[in-house]
């Protein structure tokens, strides 16, 4: 079933406890929305294939427990993601002022480089916001992330978060192509073997 | 064969090319092939080339197959590649220019250029097409078919109205004879070639080669017009006397003698085992000469090199020079192809004696997990036990067999586990071992250099670091394969011996196995996990018996317990100081049989004793009772190995994506929530979930401002709507939680299990196995060396180049499947990075930079460009600092040459006398003459065209190369 599948790319959802990671995830994978979703344990996983510029990309998402006791147990899962989803609750400031602390957390135990963040503001739909879209979006630009703010009860922006995301992984090089990673590599080859083997060229004279 | 109709005839012919010979065939398709590559016509986006554009610009070149018959041509269009000209120099193009390449012959823009097409440096072309024999056919070598071919190009440049200069190979190809015409409007060029073996006596000066030329030409007006000379001779140094390579081969038995301590394990080798640099060739030049001007004939010549206008010098790199460091990397890397396993390399003996030590090991280990088998370990010093297990093992093995001698066995073996060799071994090993276990160490290293994160490897300081290291230099200098295999075998015994006597590896940063290194370095510090557990467990059980017996003694003094329990366990490191606190509470508190009733005593509710408390928590109380709520010793979560991690995160996709399998999941990763739930009441009687929330998850316990019945303002808290769903995970888990502190819980971690893993995970591994996990470590360390060396030499190829392989290195180490090939063209790039620090090494060395402060920065500049550059420009020629070290360098080298090998003071006496009879330089090894001029050919009224001969003059060689041009308007 896999077949025309161009890559399997593994995101992760990271954030403080109950800003709706495992929501964000069910109204992403399923459509559907339940106010009584139980708090992660652990981590969680789920699959979908999305379809991007005629691509069919296969996303493993691992969804992680947001409590302090299971970052012990729950960034040894971040290796070998290409792309994750930091997210916030934009009705509670102090899931957004954890955010540098999970940005940290990531730099630690995250194997690539050069994998796409993305930052997303959750529960939009609430009256009684407390982070303004303008503080989102500094953070975001702070640390060169994507940015949107959602809400996966009212379905907004869930969608073109993921794909987003999707996107710009399979934009940068390197990053997804595990095995293709030679044409870069032979550039730098090429530049270093300047001569040209031609029996005709004359070395001395 | 002309298809044009006749315009008068109103018939319509019929054009028949069905019989076309091949001969026709074959110059339509050149006709073709020119048309496809747009060559017709005078081009205006060419310009005549700059000074030395034909060094600094790029030449490129288009290429085409082209059949005879059945007979493969190769046709290519070189040419050097312009920016497009501006607009203005249009205006200077007229109908009836000459073409570029008959510019080209006059030129003086480029001569001898020092890379280039033979044809290029012969006749000064910018542009031109060569047709030559495909790669397996016989070369062109009877004349009728020579002029064939030279026809058919005249054919297909009038044909075409191409202009620029088509040749044809001729005779065999190492002869490099070509012949060739252009044709211009008005005009035609013939390249002609004489080729012979030897210098005929009456050419080999310039005034018999201007004969040559001017009878070729045969000018007929006078006065005739002058020759323009350029002149270029070649010199060869290959003897380098004092100059020579400074670097003598390093010894490497002496560092082994045993007494001499410091054994350089830790360190690669660097440097050339021979002289780098081959060849010094210095070329004079004389740009612009007019005849008579200079006298060279065979019985005098003007051409003293020293008083030549423009010097020149290339060096010749000796090709693959042996490298230390190349050497070790290349040796230890084809290991990774060998297929035996180590058994198989050293013998049935060692494999014998492996199977007595596992019997041994497992009557050990029986024996260990009887609690009154323990050993007092403070009492024992950690070399004495290490020595004393090496030496059993030694015992049991056939020295004579053994690859690797005793003693340098014994000095890798304290060079890769230092703390065994200390004197008072205790002490160093603790604050050892606790320094390499902070966590801060990391952070340090982090900062610092994280090019091991980058390579996957180890940090620099990191026993796997040194191992790799090590058994690169002990594969190199020690006996290769087998060495490599038996000091793998010493190592995991060493291993196995410090995981059975509890003693920290040393020198692995502590904690869980970092992810960011390799795997090796995650196992090493897994298996050093597991003695930490082990050792805290075995630790905490004898203080217990301890405790137990003082309890008795002194009637259950709990103080006196405490100290000396901290006392005891001193050497803990910084993550099981928990398990030690652990012991604290049970001393206080194991007076009676908690085990047995507690589910009748968790009704009854708060009247238990608390039990492993770790602290008290943001001052809060629990709800229920006016108790402080207290943070739980809890179970350190178990460490993981990525491949362990691997093999976990798959069982958890495996379960699929339903509900059912998020339910599934859950519950599997519960374990660690349960534990901390039953550790949470053990050290809380009385509470209840809304506590465990409150500590465990605080978001989910909602605080709210309520009117309370008196009317005034309270805090009312309760769980979140999610906690609060019937059934849901952690309601499910508080209520089958039972009482019961970490400690006595059931071991999250088996340390014992995860130990013997991990040995037997090291012990199956083959010595090509090892060489794949250590690689990554030996290209840090070689990356580290040639940053260190490189900074003595500043060599800004070898810098950028540095940069480039961190990031090729790091592309090629993070993916976990190796690419053998790429692998090795990397290697080879390293190694060719340490030929080129060596180099420049060695040209420092010969212009003796370190002695005249005065120069010192010119002669840099100078040695740097010679590494860089084809052909560097010696400022000041014979006169010049860098031209008075190459004429003394000649000089000494033709002294050496010519004399006897003398004493030096004879010599020094002698030299007056003797340097006038012996030349400075040796007879040079080329000579090139270049001859100019433009006369009017063939009659005296025809236009003056451009005409050349370029004479080239080996010791075996000799090539005239003509390019004679002609007025064709009334001829």
């Amino acid at each position: 079933m896999d077949e025309d599948v161009l890559t399997t790319l593994k995101l992760l959802i990271i954030g403080e406890s109950g800003v709706g990671k495992s929501s964000l995830l069910l109204r992403f994978t399923d459509d559907t929305f339940d106010p009584e979703l139980a708090a992660t344990i652990g981590v969680d996983f789920k699959v979908k294939t999305l379809a991007i510029d005629g691509n069919r990309a296969k996303l493993a998402i691992w969804d992680t427990a947001g409590q302090e006791r299971f970052r012990t147990l729950t960034p040894s899962y971040y290796r070998g993601a290409q792309g994750v989803i930091l997210v916030y609750d934009v009705s509670r400031r102090d899931t957004f002022v954890k955010l540098e602390n999970w940005l940290n957390e990531l730099e630690t135990y995250t194997t690539r480089m050069d994998l796409v963040k993305m930052l997303v503001g959750n529960k939009i739909d609430k009256d009684d916001r407390e982070v303004d879209r303008n503080e989102g979006l500094k953070f975001a630009r702070k640390h060169s992330m994507l940015f949107i703010e959602a809400s996966a009860k009212t379905k907004d922006g869930v969608q073109c978060a993921f794909e987003e995301l999707v996107e710009k992984i399979l934009q940068t090089p390197g990053l997804w192509e595990s095995d293709n990673t030679g044409q870069r590599l032979q550039l730098g080859e090429q530049q270093q073997g300047g001569g040209r083997a031609c029996g005709g060229y004359c070395s001395i004279p | 064969m002309a298809a044009d109709s006749d315009t008068e005839s109103e018939v319509f012919e019929i054009t028949d090319f069905t019989t076309a010979s091949d001969w026709e065939r074959f110059v339509s398709r050149v006709e073709e092939v020119l048309n496809e590559w747009k060559l017709i016509g005078n081009s205006e986006e060419k310009r005549l080339s700059e000074k030395s554009e034909f060094t600094s610009g790029t030449w490129e070149e288009n290429f085409e197959e082209i059949n005879f018959a059945d007979f493969k041509f190769e046709i290519t269009y070189h040419f050097l590649k312009q920016e497009h000209v501006k607009s203005n120099k249009k205006e200077e193009l007229e109908e009836d220019a000459v073409p570029l390449a008959v510019q080209n012959l006059l030129s003086e823009n480029n001569d001898f250029p020092p890379r280039a097409h033979c044809l290029v440096r012969w006749y000064g072309v910018q542009e031109f097409v060569v047709i030559s024999p495909g790669s397996n056919c016989e070369a062109i070598i009877s004349e009728s078919k020579c002029n064939l071919l030279l026809s058919s190009i005249s054919i297909a440049l009038s044909n075409s109205g191409c202009q620029v200069p088509v040749f044809v190979q001729i005779q065999h190809k190492w002869r490099r004879m070509y012949a060739g015409e252009c044709l211009g409007p008005g005009l035609r060029t013939d390249f002609e070639m004489v080729h012979l073996r030897k210098v005929p006596s009456q050419y080999n000066h310039l005034s018999g080669l201007l004969d040559v030329f001017k009878s070729k030409i045969s000018c007929t007006i006078s006065p005739v017009p002058p020759v323009s000379i350029a002149i270029r001779f070649t010199y060869i140094l290959q003897d380098w006397q004092q100059y020579s390579w400074p670097q003598q081969p390093p010894d490497f038995d002496t560092p082994l003698g045993g007494e001499v301590g410091g054994v350089e394990f830790g360190k690669l080798p660097f440097g050339a085992c021979e002289e780098p640099i081959s060849e010094l060739h210095l070329a004079t030049t004389w740009p612009r000469l007019t005849e008579g001007l200079v006298v060279d004939n065979d019985v005098y010549s003007d051409l003293d090199p020293l008083q030549a206008p423009l010097w020149t010098v290339r060096v010749r790199t000796t090709e693959n020079p042996q490298c230390l460091l190349g050497d070790v990397l290349s040796e230890f890397f084809k290991l990774c192809c060998i297929k035996e396993t180590a058994e198989e390399i050293l013998g049935r003996g060692m494999a014998e004696d492996e199977g007595k030590e596992n019997s041994d090991i497992s009557s050990a280990l029986s024996k260990l997990t009887e609690p009154s088998a323990t050993v007092p370990i403070h009492k024992l010093s950690v070399s004495n036990m290490v020595h004393s297990a090496r030496k059993h093992i030694r015992r049991q093995r056939h020295m004579d067999e053994s690859p690797l001698n005793a003693g340098i066995l014994n000095t890798i073996l304290l060079y890769l586990f230092p703390d065994a060799a200390v004197e008072k071994p205790s002490e160093y090993t603790k604050t050892k071992s606790e320094q390499s276990n902070t966590p801060g160490k990391t952070e340090q290293d982090k900062n610092s250099d994280n090019l091991f994160s980058q390579l996957k490897s180890a940090p620099s300081d990191s026993l796997t670091y040194r191992l790799a290291l090590c058994l690169s230099l002990v594969n190199y200098n020690y006996g290769g394969l087998r060495a490599v295999a038996h000091v793998w075998q010493e190592f995991v015994l060493e291993l196995r011996y410090r995981w059975e006597n509890n003693y920290l590896i040393f020198g692995l940063a502590g904690g869980s196995p970092d992810l960011r290194c390799c795997l090796l370095h995650q196992k090493l510090q897994m298996l050093n996990c597991c003695i930490e557990r082990k050792r805290a467990r075995d630790d905490a059980r004898k203080v217990l018996d301890e405790g137990k017996e003082r309890a008795h003694r002194e009637s259950g003094s709990s103080a006196a317990a405490v100290t000396s329990t901290k006392e005891v366990s001193p050497g803990k490191s910084w993550d099981s100081w928990s398990d030690s606190e652990e012991e604290f509470f049970e001393c206080l508190s194991d007076q009676g049989d908690m085990d047995a009733p507690q589910t009748e005593e968790e009704k009854t509710g708060s009247k238990r004793k608390a039990e492993g408390r770790l602290h008290q928590y943001n001052s809060m109380n629990l709800l229920n009772s006016s108790e402080p709520l207290y943070v739980p010793v809890t179970q350190e979560p178990a460490p993981m190995t990525e491949d362990l991690l691997e093999e976990q995160s798959e069982v958890l996709a495996k379960l699929g994506t339903s509900a059912e399998g998020t339910h599934l999941r859950a519950r599997m990763q519960s374990a660690c929530l349960l534990s901390d739930m039953e550790s949470f009441k053990a050290a809380n009687p009385g509470c209840i979930l809304d506590d465990f929330v409150r500590w465990y998850s605080p978001r989910d316990y909602v605080e709210e401002e309520v009117v309370d019945d008196t009317g005034s303002l309270v805090m009312k808290g309760h769980l979140s709507a999610r906690m609060k769903i019937p059934g849901n995970m952690w309601v499910e888990a508080w209520e089958t939680a039972r009482v019961t502190p970490a400690r006595r819980q059931k071991r999250l971690f088996d340390d014992t299990k995860e130990a013997e893993r991990v040995l037997h995970y090291m012990a199956m591994q083959k010595p090509a196995d090892v060489t794949l996990h250590l690689l990554p470590c030996l290209i840090h360390g070689t990356i580290l060396k040639l940053k260190e060396e490189e900074a003595t030499e500043n060599i800004p190829s070898v810098q950028i180049s540095l940069q480039q392989v961190v990031s090729q290195a790091s592309r090629l180490m993070q993916t976990p499947a190796r690419d053998y090939k790429r692998l090795e063209e990397f290697i080879n790039r390293l190694i060719a990075m340490e030929t080129v620090i060596t180099q420049a090494r060695s040209l420092k060395a010969k212009f003796s930079i370190c002695d005249k402060a005065e120069n010192r920065e010119d002669l840099e500049i100078f040695v740097r460009s010679l590494l860089e550059e084809p052909e560097v420009l010696v400022i000041g020629a014979g006169q010049g600092p860098a031209g008075s070290i190459i004429h003394r360098m000649f000089v000494s080298a033709q002294r050496a040459a010519v004399l006897a090998p003398l004493d030096e003071d004879l010599n020094q006496e002698r030299q007056s006398t003797e340097s006038s009879r012996v030349p400075d330089f040796p007879s040079p090894a080329g000579r090139e003459i270049l001859l100019r001029t433009c006369v009017p050919r063939p009659a005296p009224y025809s236009k003056a065209l451009p005409q050349r001969l370029f004479c080239v003059l080996l010791k075996d060689e000799f090539r005239l190369a003509g390019a004679f041009s002609s007025d064709t308007c009334f001829f």
